[in-house]
């Protein structure tokens, strides 16, 4: 495994399905997909269920386009091409969470086509001013948990979700090693294989995944460079909401002698930037960490914390000397916070490029125009 | 082909001046010491009980799209960052907001005041990004209530709890704050007493859709609208609609349709195309397709018997939104399509027009599925039709006329078969 630790998560990330197909006939072992950012997983691990984080298929999305409309984002689009392609039949349930239009639409189209046995539709609140947000925070996930234990027949202790946070901080741990790694030495992970390797965390046990990313970092300590360009421009990049982005754009940004130094992606930081505390009251230390604003998330409501002093501040950290926008196509919280960040980084001097990210890129050629003039600007050229 | 006509409505023809009052009010507001709110959601009735001025994000965005104004806020809106797929209703906020800040040409009649109080009902998330936009760009101090639609009947309570809980401790001290007084619970229920007579009224017009031919159109009712909710608590409100409710009986009576021949009878899902409605209109008629109900226009309080005068009016009102009502209920999945099936019975519906607005998804995502469903059980044909609310960009007529004309030559092969059994 040592050498092939970080090959493993892209055969995972790139065929999820047979993973997960194989961890439940391994295990036994009921799975649950978890659309929509922010679902505890914990309490799905808890339940003894393995919970995965919804993906999208590197497929063209088809018969899905008679449920769903062309102007979705792709990770709505293509899972419900999945479903319907009955590609998903190995599910035996689904979670979403209400963050958008998208997923508020959802369980329409997943009441009315071939069911997975368990459904549920969360709404973990906006991150208004108000005490009644904790209350209801609680009460959801309390309903929640109380779901699960029915579907799965197993009461679900406190020390059942300590033991389940234990292994998800565990894992958090982990990847943000393998950040700390990249950012003193950002050459030695290509930008695709870091998501590949937080995508692989997010399709699998947690605990398998553990062992896993111990043997990336052993793999990485005694890995040669493997971005070889002289002076590389440090960027980070942010975005990419629910899904895994296009890894094409990745290579490309790379290809132009650019290094992603750090990133606000959702597979990314974002995924493990906040460890639950180990308390009496684990879905309370559930909600809390919920609750935190940071890392900023524009499907949270949350007007106060601004997400570009957030970025700004993740680029001076890191000496980086742009700013990528992956901006999933059709995402609404993106594309409505957008703007904001488009023009303050315009005012404070700092080069910011938007990349629309579509499931089905219609052409590389246009973005690899984009980036280099992007790469130009920046060096002044 | 047959010549179709239409029959207007001499009452509506009274709502463009309530409507242009409305705004013009809200435009001068300021002049008068008056304070503003910006809203999204239905919480506006909470300001508006203190005397504030308000403005509605949907309502406005109608009445300018309506005016022909949208796309002039589109381009500002753009012209500052906003992206082409973003809500329409969204961008032309922020164009406002941009037009206001810098002082760039604006028609008048469309120009909004600058807010005191933001306020944001996120029924649909875009509700709470309009505000938080809104709040970047203004500086302008935002209340936020969270009214998410249910999952299932099974969390109805909780969420109502939650909404009435976030109105009490948040909305109500900020407008006492704003206002400089103590919240003010007889015009509440004075409100929610206008409201329910205009509705029960609202509910007596709604019963003519089922005559044959109709007395009048859903695009009648979309005009109709602002009085059972941005214009809530207008003393024009229940005279308005009780002269709209004797006009429906007599031309009933009279058996007047409001196109004639009415040859196809259909449900309009989704919003109404607020800027396009003349050309919607005029193809629809020529083609004798008559839209009269759907779930959008009918989520505005559609049990006005339920509000309860004599209870808490924040607790009414929040069972208005949940447990007695539609507007935070029309999106649960359990919940909507029984409503349709019953319908195009009781409404002897030939067909379902759904309009998926490209901006705003807020109820495309299950349109082909509605189709087939209601295909499979009631046997009528539907269609779907992508455009947008306000953005002229997005609606194509070309399309969307070749798409009517085959969907009419479809409803007219279904009669034939049935005539034919
Ligand atoms: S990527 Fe955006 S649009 Fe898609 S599910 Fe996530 S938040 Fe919603
Ligand atoms: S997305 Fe649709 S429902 Fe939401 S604010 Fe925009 S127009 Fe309204």
């Amino acid at each position: 495994m040592k050498n092939g630790a970080i090959n493993r998560c892209r055969e995972i990330s790139e065929n999820p399905y047979r993973y997960t197909k194989d961890w439940k006939e391994k295990t036994c072992k009921k799975v649950i997909s978890c659309f929509g950012m922010h679902i505890p997983e914990e309490i799905v691990h808890a339940s003894g269920i393995t919970p995965v984080i919804a993906w999208r298929s590197d497929e063209p999305v088809t018969i899905g386009h008679s449920h769903v409309a062309t102007f979705n984002c792709g990770l709505t689009r293509s899972f419900i091409d999945d479903l319907v392609k009955d590609k998903l039949s190995f599910l035996d349930g689904i979670a979403i969470n209400r963050i958008c239009l998208q997923t508020q639409g959802m369980p329409f189209i997943l009441e009315q086509n071939p069911k997975a046995p368990y459904l549920e539709y969360l709404s973990l609140p906006a991150l208004y001013q108000s005490a009644s947000i904790k209350d209801y925070l609680i009460e959801e996930m309390k309903r929640f948990k109380e779901g699960l234990e029915k579907f799965s027949g197993k009461k679900i202790t406190t020390d059942d979700l300590n033991n389940s946070i234990i292994i998800y901080n565990k894992n958090r741990k982990l990847l943000k090693k393998i950040y700390e790694i990249r950012r003193k030495n950002p050459k030695i992970l290509k930008a695709k294989e870091m998501m590949y390797i937080v995508h692989s965390s997010m399709v699998m046990d947690k605990e398998d995944n553990n062992e896993l990313l111990n043997h990336v970092i052993d793999e990485l300590e005694n890995r040669d460079l493997v971005t070889t360009s002289e002076n590389p421009i440090r960027v980070i990049t942010y975005g990419g909401l629910c899904q895994t982005v296009n890894t094409r754009i990745l290579d490309l940004i790379e290809e132009l002698n650019m290094v992603i130094v750090d990133d606000d992606i959702f597979v990314g930081s974002k995924y493990f930037a906040k460890p639950v505390k180990i308390t009496d009251n684990p879905i309370e230390a559930l909600g809390d960490e919920y609750l935190k604003n940071t890392p900023p998330c524009p499907t949270k409501g949350d007007y106060k914390t601004d997400w570009t002093d957030f970025l700004i501040d993740m680029a001076r950290k890191n000496n980086a000397k742009g700013i990528i926008s992956l901006l999933i196509k059709y995402c609404p919280p993106h594309m409505c916070y957008y703007p904001d960040i488009k023009n303050k980084l315009s005012e404070k001097g700092i080069p910011e490029l938007l990349i629309e990210v579509e499931h089905e890129v219609i052409s590389f050629e246009q973005i690899k125009t984009r980036l280099q003039t992007f790469a130009e600007i920046i060096q002044g050229v | 082909m047959q010549k179709h006509k239409t029959n207007r409505l001499e009452t509506t023809k009274l709502i463009g001046p309530m409507v242009d009052k409305h705004w013009s009010d809200l435009r001068s507001a300021k002049d008068r010491g008056e304070m503003v709110a910006w809203c999204s959601g239905p919480m506006f009735i909470f300001p508006y009980a203190m005397g504030m001025k308000c403005h509605f994000m949907a309502g406005y965005a109608a009445y300018a799209g309506g005016r022909g104004a949208a796309d002039r806020l589109l381009e500002i809106a753009e012209d500052e960052g906003d992206l082409l797929d973003t809500c329409s209703y969204h961008k032309a906020h922020m164009g406002m907001a941009a037009a206001i800040k810098k002082g760039l040409p604006l028609r008048e009649d469309v120009k909004l005041p600058m807010p005191d109080l933001l306020i944001t009902g996120r029924l649909c998330p875009e509700m709470s990004h309009y505000a938080e936009g809104l709040y970047r760009r203004m500086n302008i101090n935002v209340v936020g209530i969270d009214t998410p639609p249910p999952a299932n009947e099974s969390n109805v309570m909780i969420l109502e709890k939650f909404c009435e809980a976030q109105v009490r401790e948040v909305l109500i001290p900020t407008v006492e704050k704003i206002c400089g007084k103590p919240f003010d619970y007889d015009r509440l229920r004075e409100i929610l007493a206008i409201l329910k007579e205009t509705c029960l009224l609202r509910n007596e017009c709604w019963e003519y859709f089922k005559k044959i031919p109709s007395p009048w159109t859903l695009w009648d009712y979309g005009v109709s609208i602002a009085p059972v909710f941005y214009m809530m608590g207008s003393p024009d409100a229940v005279p308005y609609y009780t002269k709209l409710r004797d006009e429906l009986a007599e031309r009933a009576e009279k058996k007047i349709g409001a196109i004639e021949p009415e040859d196809f009878r259909v449900y309009w899902d989704g919003w109404l195309p607020w800027g396009f409605l003349g050309q919607f209109s005029r193809k629809m008629t020529s083609l004798g397709i008559v839209p009269l109900v759907g779930r959008y226009p009918w989520e505005f309080f559609p049990h006005p018997e339920t509000i309860d005068l004599n209870e808490d009016p924040v607790a009414t009102f929040a069972k208005q939104v949940y447990s007695n009502g539609g507007l935070a209920k029309q999106n649960l999945p359990n919940m909507s399509l029984p409503t349709l099936h019953k319908w195009i019975d009781e409404y002897h519906l030939d067909g379902v027009i759904m309009f998926s607005s490209k901006s705003c998804r807020m109820w495309n995502l299950g349109h082909p599925d509605f189709i087939k469903a209601i295909e499979r059980k009631n046997g009528i044909p539907g269609v779907i039709i992508e455009g947008d609310m306000v953005d002229s960009r997005m609606n194509s007529f070309a399309q969307i006329d070749t798409r009517l004309e085959a969907f009419a030559e479809m409803m007219a092969a279904r009669k034939k078969s049935v005539v034919d059994l």
